[in-house]
């Protein structure tokens, strides 16, 4: 019996997600401070300049959180993490159990206090697998970040192992 | 924290400073705020262990890229670019583990006019001096070359 259902197989290709957010630096400088990431170039306009840059930067991972919507938490799945999370619009009603297997980046752009960035999510690969501790699904999706005049920030590409309950 | 690192210096099998640290509550209260994550499994001792089954609570993957991440930004200084970056999760890190994350220079290569210096990461589990990988993790980043 397949865990995937016919018309989660039918969205392979089709675009699943679309957010946008405003870069606000500061939200970027309390991320690095919660990695312990003392890097200038999250702070210093003039350090920035030296290397090229128009001012302090945001940093390249905070991408994927700023296009984050503000979730309602009386949304939030009974574990506390967003319904909106990254299987969001992906129905697997046999595999409840969701884990990050990985994720590839690509960055072209940095991004600046005040950038508005789109985010696209298109599911790229629904696989059926057969691990050592049974059967899992891999999903694959490609984001792309973009800004708003149009220029590629960033590019990811996530996997995710769903598995059957139990 | 203001340093240089010119591509003509770098050569394949050199280390980047690896980072040894046990993350603590009060951390990964900060990266849950600062990423808007509410995952239980980080914060609710009782329902990462009774519910999920973790022996503690669990440090958050994203957090360990982002200290992978940190080892190489730290290594590169101000004039090196972050162009690529890869993750696999292969284990959980759960609190009080002691972690590790290193990284070596894999290979230098010249490409369309940019220097480009290829790293092999890992984000590790410590068992007293033994090292266990739970992020194996990959870095492409592009140096500076004197005078340009």
């Amino acid at each position: 019996m397949s865990l995937v259902p016919d018309e989660t197989l039918a969205l392979v290709g089709q675009e699943i997600m679309r957010t946008s957010g405003v870069a606000v630096l500061r939200e970027g400088q309390r991320y690095a401070a919660a990695v312990r990431d003392a890097n200038p170039l999250y702070h210093d306009d003039a350090y920035a300049r030296r290397y090229g840059y128009r001012g302090a930067i945001l940093p390249s991972l905070f991408l994927q959180y700023l296009v984050m919507g503000a979730y309602r938490l009386d949304e939030l799945r009974k574990d506390g993490g967003a319904a909106t999370g990254d299987a969001a619009g992906i129905p697997l009603p046999d595999c409840p159990r969701i884990m990050a297997g990985g994720v590839d980046w690509r960055f072209h752009l940095p991004v600046y206090d005040g950038d508005v960035v789109e985010h696209t999510r298109t599911l790229a690969g629904i696989e059926e697998k057969r691990g050592r501790s049974g059967s899992f699904v891999l999903l694959t999706s490609r984001n792309t970040y973009r800004r708003q005049d149009g220029e590629l920030i960033a590019e990811s590409t996530s996997r995710l192992i769903a598995r059957p309950a139990g | 924290m203001t340093i240089e690192r010119w591509f003509e210096d770098v050569e394949p099998g050199m280390e980047l400073p690896a980072s040894r640290l046990a993350v603590d509550p009060v951390q990964m209260f900060f990266f849950s705020a600062a990423t808007f994550n509410g995952h239980r499994i980080h914060y609710d001792r009782t329902w990462a262990t009774e519910v999920e089954g973790y022996g503690d609570l669990v440090v958050h993957g994203p957090l360990q890229a982002a200290l992978l991440v940190r080892t190489v930004t730290d290594w590169i200084g101000g004039g090196g670019r972050l162009l690529e970056f890869s993750t696999q999760n292969r284990g959980a890190a759960l609190l009080p583990d002691q972690l590790r994350f290193t990284g070596r220079v894999v290979r230098t290569r010249e490409k369309d006019g940019q220097h480009l210096v290829d790293i092999e990461l890992a984000g590790q589990k410590m068992d007293g001096d033994e090292a266990k990988t739970i992020m194996p993790a990959s870095a492409t980043v592009a140096l500076p070359e004197p005078g340009r």
